[in-house]
């Protein structure tokens, strides 16, 4: 009991006087960076398993894993034909110079 | 979770199956076009509404051109040699010059002359409304070249 006396003045005094002297480990800022970056990366991936959770909740429902794949095909099917029609204009476009090559001799190319 | 991405996956690959599809489908016509012996002209019977018997007569036509086309193709590159010769040599506009633009000059009109006599006799092979559009298109791309010099660089 008597250690834990706030009155014992020899003790308070060697705990007044007491300096801590800690020296840094030698790569004590390099650790800190990593830990830093240790502890962003374990939140992404909790990121990432929220989202997941997410997605696999809503997959699990028929309606919505019906509609998610109509989504995604109507998208394929509308960039495929926005696609084609616009390549098919660029085909009908250079089809429309080569006649013109074929027919105009200062259009037609030099070898 | 394995069905979830099951169904994901199935997503993606339905949309990309979608996506491809519609483009080959929506591009088979001008593929094949292209892949044609003869795709200018193939070309030119989709654009103007051709039947069978006009697509015979312009196509006719166009291959009696043609070899009057590349008669012209050697002389306009023969005169444009010459032309290119004298001008590497010479730093003032001398009279040897001055014939051989006149000369490429008196090619480019003789060569409009054919191009237009062959492009009436080809709008003539056509249904008239179409053989109008085609000339006044065809005059449009190869007589007005001015209007190059207006497009953005």
């Amino acid at each position: 009991m008597n250690g834990q006396d706030p009155n014992n003045e020899p003790l308070s005094r060697v705990l007044r006087e007491w300096r801590v002297k800690a020296s840094r480990t030698p790569r004590f800022q390099e650790e800190v960076w990593r830990r830093i970056a240790r502890s962003e990366a374990g939140g992404e991936r909790v990121w990432w398993k929220v989202c997941w959770r997410w997605i696999e909740s809503g997959v699990r429902r028929p309606a919505l894993a019906v509609s998610y794949v109509a989504i995604l095909m109507l998208v394929g099917l509308s960039a495929g034909l926005v696609q084609a029609r616009k390549d098919a204009a660029r085909m009908d476009e250079a089809l429309g110079a080569r006649y013109l090559q074929s027919v105009d001799p200062y259009q037609a190319p030099r070898h | 979770m394995r069905q979830s991405a099951l169904i994901l996956v199935l997503g993606a690959v339905l949309g990309l199956c979608a996506y491809c599809g519609f483009y080959f489908a929506g591009t088979a016509p001008h593929r094949a076009r292209i892949e044609s012996q003869t795709p200018e002209l193939d070309w030119l019977r989709k654009e103007f509404n051709l039947g069978d018997a006009e697509f015979e007569r312009v196509a006719r036509l166009h291959d009696a051109y043609k070899s009057e086309c590349a008669a012209m193709c050697q002389r306009i590159d023969a005169k444009n040699t010459e032309l290119k010769e004298l001008l590497a040599k010479a730093d003032t506009l001398t009279p040897e010059i001055e014939n051989k633009l006149a000369e490429a000059g008196g090619l480019r009109v003789e060569c409009q002359k054919n191009m237009l006599r062959h492009f009436l006799e080809v709008s003539r092979s056509m249904p008239p409304e179409e053989g109008k559009r085609y000339l006044t298109w065809v005059k449009e791309k190869t007589f007005l070249p001015e209007h190059r010099m207006h497009e953005p660089h």
